[in-house]
């Protein structure tokens, strides 16, 4: 994963944390800045869906701004900010459990130009078949990752897309690091079969793309 | 060799995070075991299909928290509501004094008003039915009286008027008269008295033309009455005359027919009895 400065201020942003624990607005709306489309997009892995991931998003960092004061050590701020958001995940996923409702687009998403993934890949710039096909690729492996448990679904994606290491998975999940290297191997065999079914290779991939 | 390793260590050599004398050792095994490596290099394919997944963009918005650890007593919502009330009823009252608001209600009628009362006359609140019925009647019986002087005054004035007219009038008739001389009050009586002499004449001439017109028509109209009766009693006479003719006509008949009737018949004798 190619780092963007986004990253690199992510990566020092430890005074950032520093001031923000003091009470500095400035740097409490900043650390907001740069962690909420990694929070957003964990938690929209977790779901696939926007509006529970916005949902999640925005309490995590309600919840961040009310107990910054308490974060003992500013290095363990990553996994502490991802221990609050897995646990808005689960609190949101065990309320769509109760309430069982689905969106409009899961009922008919559409295909090709009628496809409301169509509107959203127009990006200036780019070729917008070219980035129809990435994002029906995207949504075609979100679909394969929601097929894993909780467990394993959490592990995959805080390492394969957030980039945690598996200390800091094991910090923010509160399990030890060889409990998060099973589930990460495991969730990585369980895709493994559902891309075998799905018959979705490296080969298919470069094909398409 | 009895090493096996286990997914930990598999996963933490796929990810690069197996040091280096645990990396050498898996190497090692992978040698003996190349279709662990297989199995594993598939795991990496995975990781490297699923890479493909791309992040979604997203602008954070913007979030605001308050600050309810340290928000001082002043700011807490009931003090700041009762704050509130508080300089409303300040602001009221401060406006109350400067302007000098006035709401009143009586009679149906509400008014709101600002500022010095006004001067025009108002009516004294409370009167009762009687005492209007009071002022009322008071107030006619003043009108009358000053209605009833003004009209003898009137009166008074007009005969006085009246008085000073005639008797200024008689004054200087009385005052011509007494300048008139002798011979003309003659003059006048004379010419007074043959005026009426003359007046008296023509009327008894008109009177006698007219009684003797008047008695000529009625002898005429009596002569006429009386020629008029004649001649009824002269018809009158005659149809008597004519009657009585008649009659003695018609008993002579009778009576001739009855001594024919005798002599026609004189042995024969009744045989009806």
């Amino acid at each position: 994963m190619a780092e963007t400065l986004l990253d690199i201020a992510m990566m020092h942003s430890d005074s950032l944390i520093a001031r923000a624990r003091e009470g500095d607005k400035n740097a409490q709306g900043k650390l907001v800045q740069l962690w909420y489309k990694r929070i957003y997009n964990f938690s929209y892995k977790f779901f696939f869906d926007h509006d529970l991931a916005m949902e999640v998003s925005q309490k995590t960092f309600i919840s961040m701004h009310k107990n910054l004061v308490g974060l003992q050590e500013v290095t363990r701020f990553k996994s502490w900010l991802y221990t609050i958001a897995v646990n808005y995940c689960r609190e949101e996923a065990r309320k769509k459990k109760a309430s069982r409702s689905f969106s409009l687009h899961d009922l008919n998403p559409g295909e090709g130009e009628e496809s409301y993934r169509w509107e959203e890949s127009h990006h200036r710039n780019e070729n917008p078949e070219r980035q129809l096909r990435h994002s029906e690729l995207s949504d075609l492996l979100q679909a394969c990752l929601m097929e894993l448990s909780h467990e394993q679904r959490e592990v995959v994606i805080m390492k394969e897309y957030e980039g945690l290491k598996f200390r800091e998975i094991a910090e923010a999940l509160n399990i030890s690091e060889n409990t998060v290297k099973s589930r990460m191997y495991y969730g990585l065999d369980g895709l493994k079969k559902i891309l075998e079914q799905k018959k979705i290779t490296k080969e298919t991939i470069g094909y398409e793309l | 060799m009895n090493y096996k390793p286990d997914e930990s260590t598999l996963i933490a050599y796929l990810y690069g995070e197996l040091n280096e004398k645990e990396a050498k050792k898996l190497e090692a095994y992978f040698q003996q075991h190349p279709d662990e490596l297989a199995s594993l290099r598939k795991l990496g394919d995975v990781r490297e299909s699923m890479s493909h997944a791309q992040d979604k963009e997203v602008i954070a918005p913007p979030v605001f928290v308050d600050d309810a650890g340290v928000r001082p007593l002043w700011q807490s919502p009931y003090i700041r509501v009762s704050i509130g009330i508080a300089a409303s009823i300040l602001f009221l009252l401060t406006a109350g004094k400067l302007l000098g608001p006035e709401i009143k209600y009586s009679e149906g009628e509400l008014r709101i008003s600002f500022g010095k009362k006004s001067e025009q006359p108002t009516q004294s609140a409370g009167l009762s039915e009687e005492k209007i019925n009071e002022l009322i009647s008071t107030s006619l019986a003043k009108n009358n009286e000053s209605i009833a002087a003004s009209r003898t005054e009137d009166q008074r004035k007009l005969m006085q008027t009246l008085v000073d007219f005639n008797s200024k009038k008689m004054d200087a008739l009385t005052k011509t008269v007494s300048q008139a001389s002798q011979e003309q009050v003659r003059s006048f009586v004379s010419n007074l008295q043959d005026q009426n002499l003359k007046l008296m004449k023509d009327y008894f001439q008109l009177s006698a033309a007219d009684q003797k017109k008047y008695m000529e028509n009625m002898l005429v109209d009596f002569s006429n009455y009386l020629q008029e009766q004649r001649k009824q009693d002269l018809q009158f006479v005659q149809a008597k005359v004519n009657s009585l003719e008649k009659n003695n006509n018609q008993f002579k008949q009778e009576t001739e027919q009855i001594l024919t009737s005798l002599i026609s018949n004189p042995g024969k004798k009744k045989n009806n009895y």
